[in-house]
């Protein structure tokens, strides 16, 4: 609401009667605002930098240029269309793009740009033709002048643009987005519809860069392609997101009004080149000293640490899933996978009955940590089926297996890196089986946190733990989404034994509650306390499997570990 | 020759390598067992120079290892094969052998180390120009222990070399560095599988959650229920 | 059509102007491809050191001048490394730093020698020999020849050297490297400080066969960029090559059709390289 009341208070600029150099100043301020942070949507919040937002900037420049040019349209009618043909644009390449899943980073940051160089020659041998066009437009009378007009619609669409910022910034959609900003592939196992979320960042953006763009065709009345096109506009939103903060929904805003005000003073000065040279000077020394940009820092700051938690209520049973019987929840048949010439699973064949504890042992490198990588979605299987509670695993994409109710640890744990312990573990439960929204996906949350003994450390970052900490993040955060089927990736190694005896109770806790659990462990003494039942992989395959003591008795089995020696 | 005392290499508050004290002499071939977990590759990899103990001393011929960064360990004669080869996959098999010996004082030796190398392994000879990325998994463990003796070290450090390779490679292997260490130089070998190790090892110790609980000779070590508790969980 | 005399002088004038490319390429190449840093401030120096070869042409033979310009940037490529691998630790934070010293070297240029464009002259220009039909100008011949020596001497020194290896095989798994003896940091110290006198010689070209100003430093960035891609980050003949490809692809297209057309063709093909072969990079 303080977003209207802003407007309504800059919107009262063009009335003033001020000289037309302050409300283009103001019009150019808020033009770079949008620009920034319609970049930051996608790029800023998941991570993949676009240097091609120029492109799509273009889009909406000549749209509406050439529309207003050829068919005398009026120019707000055009506009629309500039932000669909953006959005167009961007839908088109990112569903190419996006399905890639080396085409990362770098990578996508060189094809965004080399899209901006390719539109710009398209435009410059088709609709421009070369010498630009000249537009006559009628701008019509909100405000008393022109440019007071101008600014008012980009006034609107600044606020819109910073509004949508924020909405994203605090919805499930945005918490996604981060995600997929600090680790895509375990985003995806949560159940995070990555390809999706992305998608819907890139249109997002374009089209709001593509509305700015067709106001910005009549403001500067002559468009030409070297002017729009430019590798310029590409590089200074990435610079005042990076100098504002890329996390924050008001970061690029900061960074663009800084810019902007700082070019203009110095070129509107008395030593323009001088100026130039100190705002590159200005941005080096932002960045050497603020790394997370301006609001970066101040955040850090004023971040709350402890604030209250919010009243438990009654502590009801958690209960995950019905109760147990012995048929089996999930059958693996003729599972393969190789990874570069490596045969990690090979013709893999083994069941999970439902509500048993069942323990996936083996030697180094014998694909216990392939299998649940297959399971899980992180790989796809080369051959085999996966069957889940009657349904075919093998072919979907992760995020489905996550709302199927199949969730993992990681055996090295993997936080996300800039969300706090709790927004870790309220992930899942947004994006499990039942999406949550925020307040009930936090409450989830809490619980699962107290049940690991992490909830003192909820508001802190995941690289302020211990290892012992950090595998209980994975495991609270493995439980969250209330799974009905759950792998444990060696939970246990690194802990001591004081740790692992809470361990163990804690997991003893879990299938108590109804859950299906394989457990992949090499210490023995925790295979043997806790497991129904044991399989054994070697060489990717399943050698043996039954009773713990029976089974780690047969001597194929003591073969494997130990060479035919000790048999 | 090789003293290490009390290391202690710490990932977050929880210790991988818990106080650890190994020696090796000048010749010997030293095994050190264990389940995984245990802290071998962590122990190994301090001992290398790759990781750094928070605590502990580490001493090569009297010199501390532990002032020096980790480009200056090779030049007082420790070479590892670490888990996992970590060969330069860019780089032919030649070159990976000519990086090993990229240390001055191993430069000057470099024509005839390679021949050596290939006289221990002669399927490295024939595939002097291939790309080590393309290398069976066997060939290319004798690749990462041929890089490393062509650093000509007194101390050869092996990270679980039996790692992913079938039972029979397995056995040319120790035969192998059993050879190697027939040539007067000294290896200190962590190994998952029990059974190789004890039978070449002159002398083992066992690291259980990142602690030495045993120490002597390999036939002795066998018989104890340490082992069979540790790796089986049987009691 | 056109003729093939004239047909035959574009493919000419495309080898010229990829080889320009190459070299501009080379450095760029070199510091991504083993440093993983993108300086963008690259172009920006081999501008520096045109206009620097400009200012010293009045006295000193241009080619003369890198003994000047080249232990110059050699220090300065050094400097450089140190500071983006003390302060600039991701991708995001190097483009900004970079973009920075592009900036301020943009507007030292600008403030010295104006924002005009200026043209060197030097005894080269005028030289230029007649081969059958085809017209070869001094200037970017020397260039060609530069360019082609600078990148096989590289390509020598990746492959048959230690140092080379030692390059090599840091870039791929630095914390191996070292358990052998290479100093990462001195590897890393070496590349760029060569990076940067790679970009002095190629401002001496540019000076040579191109009008300097300010604002074309930008101009090269997309092209360069794309040659180098293209290459083989890290490669040290690639960016030669391809600049060569887009250069003679360039030309042929303005023979054929209008000259605005050019662009297109390096970046269409940056585009399918990526998408079709992303597993280069």
């Amino acid at each position: 609401m303080r977003f209207i009341a802003f407007a309504i208070v800059l919107g009262v600029v063009p009335f003033l009667g001020l000289p037309a150099f302050y409300e283009t100043f103001l019009y150019l301020l808020l033009h770079a605002v949008v620009l920034a942070t319609s970049w930051n949507i996608l790029s800023g919040y998941s991570g993949y930098f676009s240097f091609g937002h120029g492109a799509f900037f273009g889009a909406g420049v000549y749209t509406t240029a050439a529309i207003v040019f050829n068919y005398g349209w009026p120019f707000l009618a055009t506009l629309p269309l500039a932000a669909g043909a953006a959005a167009l644009l961007g839908l088109i390449l990112g569903a190419i793009v996006f399905r890639v899943r080396a085409l990362r980073g770098e990578l996508f940051a060189l094809l965004t740009l080399a899209i901006t160089f390719v539109l710009g020659t398209v435009m410059l041998n088709t609709v421009d033709g070369g010498p630009g066009i000249q537009l006559l437009a009628d701008i019509p009378k909100i405000a008393p002048t022109a440019s007071g007009t101008l600014y008012l619609l980009m006034l609107a669409i600044a606020v819109a643009t910073v509004w949508i910022a924020h909405a994203v910034f605090y919805s499930r959609f945005g918490t996604g987005l981060f995600a997929i900003h600090d680790d895509e592939d375990v985003a995806e196992v949560m159940g995070v519809p990555t390809y999706r979320f992305k998608l819907a960042a890139f249109c997002l953006s374009c089209a709001l860069a593509g509305l700015a763009g067709g106001i910005h065709a009549i403001f500067v009345s002559y468009v030409t392609v070297a002017e729009t096109f430019s590798i310029a506009l590409a590089v200074n939103v990435v610079l005042m997101s990076a100098l504002g903060g890329t996390r924050h929904w008001l970061g690029p805003a900061v960074g663009a009004i800084v810019i902007t005000a700082l070019l203009y003073g110095f070129t509107a000065g008395q030593a323009p080149v001088l100026g130039r040279a100190l705002v590159g000077a200005i941005l080096i020394a932002v960045i050497v000293l603020m790394p997370q940009g301006i609001l970066g820092l101040v955040l850090k700051r004023f971040s709350p640490r402890a604030a209250p938690r919010p009243s438990s209520g009654s502590e009801r049973k958690l209960v995950l899933a019905p109760t147990p019987n012995s048929e089996p929840i999930l059958v693996a048949r003729g599972v393969s996978k190789a990874f570069k010439g490596v045969q990690a699973l090979s013709d893999a064949n083994l069941e999970v009955h439902r509500g048993e504890i069942l323990g996936l042992v083996g030697p180094n490198g014998s694909g216990k940590s392939t299998f649940i990588n297959v399971v899980s979605g992180h790989y796809p299987a080369d051959a085999g089926s996966l069957v889940f509670e009657g349904h075919e695993l093998v072919g979907r994409p992760a995020h489905r297996i996550a709302r199927a109710g199949i969730a993992r640890t990681y055996q090295i744990p993997r936080p996300f890196a800039h969300l706090t312990v709790l927004q870790n573990v309220a992930l899942p439960p947004m994006f499990g089986q039942v999406t949550m929204d925020r307040a009930s996906a936090e409450a989830e949350a809490w619980r699962w946190l107290e049940f690991t003994g992490l909830a003192a450390k909820a508001y802190v970052l995941p690289a302020e733990l211990n290892l012992h900490q950090r595998k209980f993040l994975e495991l609270a955060r493995a439980l969250a989404s209330r799974p009905r089927l759950l792998f444990l990736d060696e939970v246990l190694s690194g802990l001591t034994s004081t740790e692992m005896d809470e361990a163990i109770k804690l997991v003893r806790a879990i299938r108590d509650q109804g859950a299906t659990i394989v457990f992949v462990e090499h210490v023995m003494r925790a295979v043997m306390e806790l497991t129904d039942r044991v399989v054994v992989l070697t060489y990717g395959k399943a050698i043996a499997a039954g009773a713990p003591r029976e089974v780690m008795r047969d001597p194929q089995v003591i073969n494997a570990y130990l060479g035919s020696a000790h048999a | 020759m090789l003293e290490a005392r009390g290391l202690r290499v710490t990932y977050g508050a929880a210790p991988a390598v818990d106080g650890a004290s190994l020696s090796v002499e000048a010749g010997g071939l030293v095994v050190v067992v264990g389940p995984n977990g245990a802290g071998k590759s962590t122990l190994i990899n301090a001992i290398a120079g790759v990781q750094r103990p928070s605590e502990g001393a580490l001493r090569m011929e009297g010199t501390s290892l532990l002032d020096l960064p980790a480009h200056r360990y090779c030049d007082h004669g420790i070479a590892l094969v670490p888990e996992g080869r970590r060969l330069f996959t860019g780089l032919t098999v030649r070159e990976n052998l000519e990086l090993g010996s990229y240390r001055a004082a191993a430069r000057a030796r470099r024509a005839q180390s390679i021949d050596e190398v290939c006289s221990i392994f002669p399927v490295l000879k024939e595939r002097l120009d291939a790309q080590a990325g393309a290398l069976s998994g066997g060939q290319q463990q004798m690749l990462a222990i041929g890089r490393a003796l062509m650093a000509l070290p007194k101390l050869l450090l092996l990270d679980e070399p039996s790692l992913g390779l079938a039972p029979a490679i397995v056995l040319e292997l120790f035969r192998v560095i059993r050879e190697i260490n027939g040539r007067g130089v000294a290896v200190l070998l962590v190994e998952q599988n029990v059974a190789a190790a004890l039978e070449i090892a002159r002398r083992a110790y066992v690291l259980e959650e990142g602690r030495i609980v045993a120490e002597g000779a390999p036939r002795e070590l066998a018989a104890q229920p340490h082992i069979q508790r540790a790796y089986l969980g049987l009691h | 059509m056109p003729s093939a005399t004239l047909l035959g002088q574009s493919v000419l004038s495309g080898v010229f102007i990829g080889a320009l490319y190459g070299l501009l390429g080379l450095g760029l190449s070199l510091s991504w491809g083993l440093l993983r840093q993108v300086n963008l401030a690259h172009f920006a120096l081999a501008f520096l050191g045109g206009y620097l070869t400009f200012q010293l042409a009045g006295r000193l033979d241009p080619f003369v001048t890198l003994a000047v310009t080249v232990p110059l940037f050699f220090v300065a490529g050094i400097a450089l490394h140190w500071f983006l691998s003390r302060y600039a630790a991701n991708m995001l934070n190097t483009l900004v730093v970079t973009f920075g010293l592009t900036t301020i070297i943009e507007a030292a240029i600008q403030r010295i020698w104006t924002a005009d464009f200026q043209r060197m002259e030097s005894i080269y220009g005028a030289i230029r020999w007649k081969v059958g039909a085809f017209y070869i100008p001094f200037p970017e011949l020397a260039t060609l020849l530069l360019a082609m020596l600078l990148c096989g001497a590289t390509w020598a020194l990746l492959r048959f050297t230690d140092f080379g290896r030692a390059a090599r095989a840091m870039t791929e798994d630095a914390p191996m490297a070292a358990a052998f003896g290479v100093n990462e940091k001195r590897v890393g110290y070496v590349i760029s400080g060569l990076a940067a006198a790679f970009a002095a010689i190629a401002g001496v070209c540019l000076a040579l066969t191109h009008t300097l100003a300010p604002v074309q430093i930008y101009a090269w960035m997309g092209v360069v960029f794309a040659a180098v891609m293209i290459g083989g980050l890290g490669s040290a003949l690639g960016p030669l090559l391809a600049g060569i490809l887009i250069g003679v692809s360039e030309a042929l297209t303005m023979a054929v059709t209008a000259p605005t057309w050019a662009p297109l063709v390096s970046f269409s093909l940056l585009i399918a390289i990526i998408l079709f072969r992303p597993a280069r990079f």
